[in-house]
């Protein structure tokens, strides 16, 4: 089967520091990969090189089967329209409303009509709990609302790849369930491949099919999300597991 | 042997930033130019151009007569001052000579000048806030390009508007000039508002200046915006590199086409 997402021998190097060191990584279509690691492993420079977003030093990537390594801005932006991504810091267009932000990418896509963009915006904003907040800029808006905006816009399109980078970072516990239900749904209905970013581990693994540990610019381990708490590699079961003692630094655990 | 090892690695690191940063800026000016050619296709957002026109016009226009018409009126104080304390008591050839200078050069340059601080400073800020919270990544994932998007509207905008400006802020001048010549030194404003002496090679070189102005800035100030890094810090370094940089790409036009005119007509300019 072909894979979503295909990372082979990836460097990136920011400054004087080796983020990542010849990482390799598959996602199969359809397939559902979550990504942990300490804080500043790279988890999303990688979520970025999928894009096209970052350009690596050396090594191939190839995205829905397309090759994002030396392209130009003008020849990423058709397979872009593939992708739907939630940044880290939600990213909202701040000079949008709402509704605005969530139907940008159905507008810079084209082919729909407005009234059909607008009952599309409708279901989306309903699903994620924001229905009546249309007209609001997301300057209203509480951090857990903004994140639920910056959802229903990276799914808005029913993309083939959604990427996630912390979809629950500051949310509370019911409200974190509430948004990984709705991104299992999302992705039963759309067949969507997913990679999703999460310090989360516990949530993520409900959601997630497998998970790959990022350590020191490598993918240390990859297993299945059920077993992750057992993970043979001491590292991977300290972090997942939240224990002081072990392998792991203390200063790297601050995920 | 460290200290020079370090002192050469620091100046091949200087040199090496400043020639990717000026390849970085030629890049944005052609990006610019092929994105005013791609039109709508790149993700300009319609209205946009208009929106920008009022931005950068309508919401300078105080700011270019207050302090045109003030510039005015001190540069026209002074010529008279200075004649009158060498003993020349004749004022004749202030105004025609003033309007020569403030079509050729002070008049595109100073509404230049003035731009590049109002209209960089907001343009560098509000694209480099954009950049350090993710949202011109959000819109290249959205397949729009962000040259399209957010630089185009505004240099077209800018172009449009810092020639208007400047003929409104030139008259301005001329205008404060010939009051403060007739108050202070009681000559005759038919004697001042004479025009004889002007050309159409001084209003093509006003034009030129304008519209070359009025391209700079946009593009200076929309690469420091998009080069901004971090948080707040990368923002305030973004503004503060627009208005240094555009203010220096004024002053470096103006003399580069001042050349160029000098050397076309000589010293019948």
């Amino acid at each position: 089967m072909q894979a979503a997402i295909r990372l082979r021998d990836v460097h990136k190097h920011y400054g004087r520091r080796d983020v990542l060191a010849g990482v390799s990584l598959d996602v199969p279509r359809g397939g559902r990969l979550g990504l942990i690691g300490p804080a500043a492993s790279g988890k999303s420079v990688i979520c970025k090189l999928v894009c096209g977003l970052e350009q690596p030093d050396r090594g191939e990537i190839e995205t829905l089967g397309e090759s994002v390594v030396g392209k130009r801005e003008v020849q990423l932006g058709a397979l872009r329209r593939r992708i739907g991504m939630l940044f880290q810091n939600y990213a909202l267009f701040d000079f949008l409303s709402v509704e605005e932000n969530v139907a940008f990418p159905l507008v810079q896509r084209g082919g729909m009509t407005p009234e059909a963009i607008a009952e599309r915006v409708a279901t989306r904003l309903r699903a994620v709990g924001l229905a009546g907040s249309e007209h609001k800029l997301t300057g209203e808006l509480s951090g857990g609302m903004r994140k639920r905006v910056g959802i229903a816009r990276a799914t808005v399109a029913d993309a083939e790849l959604v990427i996630y980078d912390e979809p629950t970072a500051g949310l509370d516990p019911v409200t974190t369930q509430k948004i990984y239900d709705l991104l299992a749904a999302d992705q039963q209905r759309t067949g969507a491949t997913v990679l999703a970013v999460s310090s989360d581990v516990v949530a993520l693994a409900k959601f997630v099919d497998e998970i790959a540990f990022l350590y020191h610019g490598h993918i240390l381990y990859r297993g299945p999300a059920a077993t992750i708490g057992d993970a043979p590699d001491p590292l991977v079961r300290q972090f997942v597991r939240g224990e002081l003692e072990g392998p792991l630094r203390m200063e790297e655990q601050r995920a | 042997m460290k200290g020079p090892r370090k002192l050469i690695e620091g100046i091949g690191g200087g040199l090496v930033d400043t020639s990717r940063a000026a390849i970085e800026l030629w890049l944005v000016y052609v990006g610019t130019i092929a994105g005013i050619i791609r039109g709508r296709r790149g993700g300009r957002p319609r209205g946009e151009i208009v929106r920008q026109m009022y931005s950068v016009g309508n919401r300078s226009v105080v700011f270019i007569i207050v302090t045109l018409g003030f510039i005015g009126m001190v540069m026209t104080y002074e010529a008279c001052l200075q004649l009158q304390r060498v003993g020349i008591a004749d004022y004749s050839q202030v105004g025609s000579q003033y309007i020569k200078l403030i079509v050729s050069d002070f008049g595109a340059t100073l509404t230049g000048l003035m731009l590049a601080t109002r209209v960089g400073a907001g343009i560098a800020a509000e694209i480099g806030s954009m950049k350090v919270t993710e949202q011109v990544d959000a819109l290249r994932m959205s397949g729009v390009l962000p040259i399209d998007y957010l630089i185009v509207p505004r240099f077209i905008a800018s172009v449009v508007m810092t020639n208007m400006l400047t003929t409104l802020g030139g008259t301005v001048m001329y205008a404060a000039g010939g009051l403060t010549a007739q108050y202070s030194f009681g000559v005759n404003p038919s004697l001042f508002y004479d025009l004889h002496l002007l050309r159409p090679r001084h209003l093509a070189l006003m034009l030129i200046k304008a519209t070359s102005y009025g391209a700079a800035i946009p593009v200076v100030a929309g690469f420091c915006g998009l080069r901004a890094r971090g948080s707040s810090d990368g923002v305030g370094w973004a503004t503060t590199a627009a208005v240094i940089g555009s203010s220096f790409a004024v002053i470096v036009l103006d003399f580069v086409i001042s050349a160029g005119a000098l050397f076309l007509f000589g010293g019948d300019l």
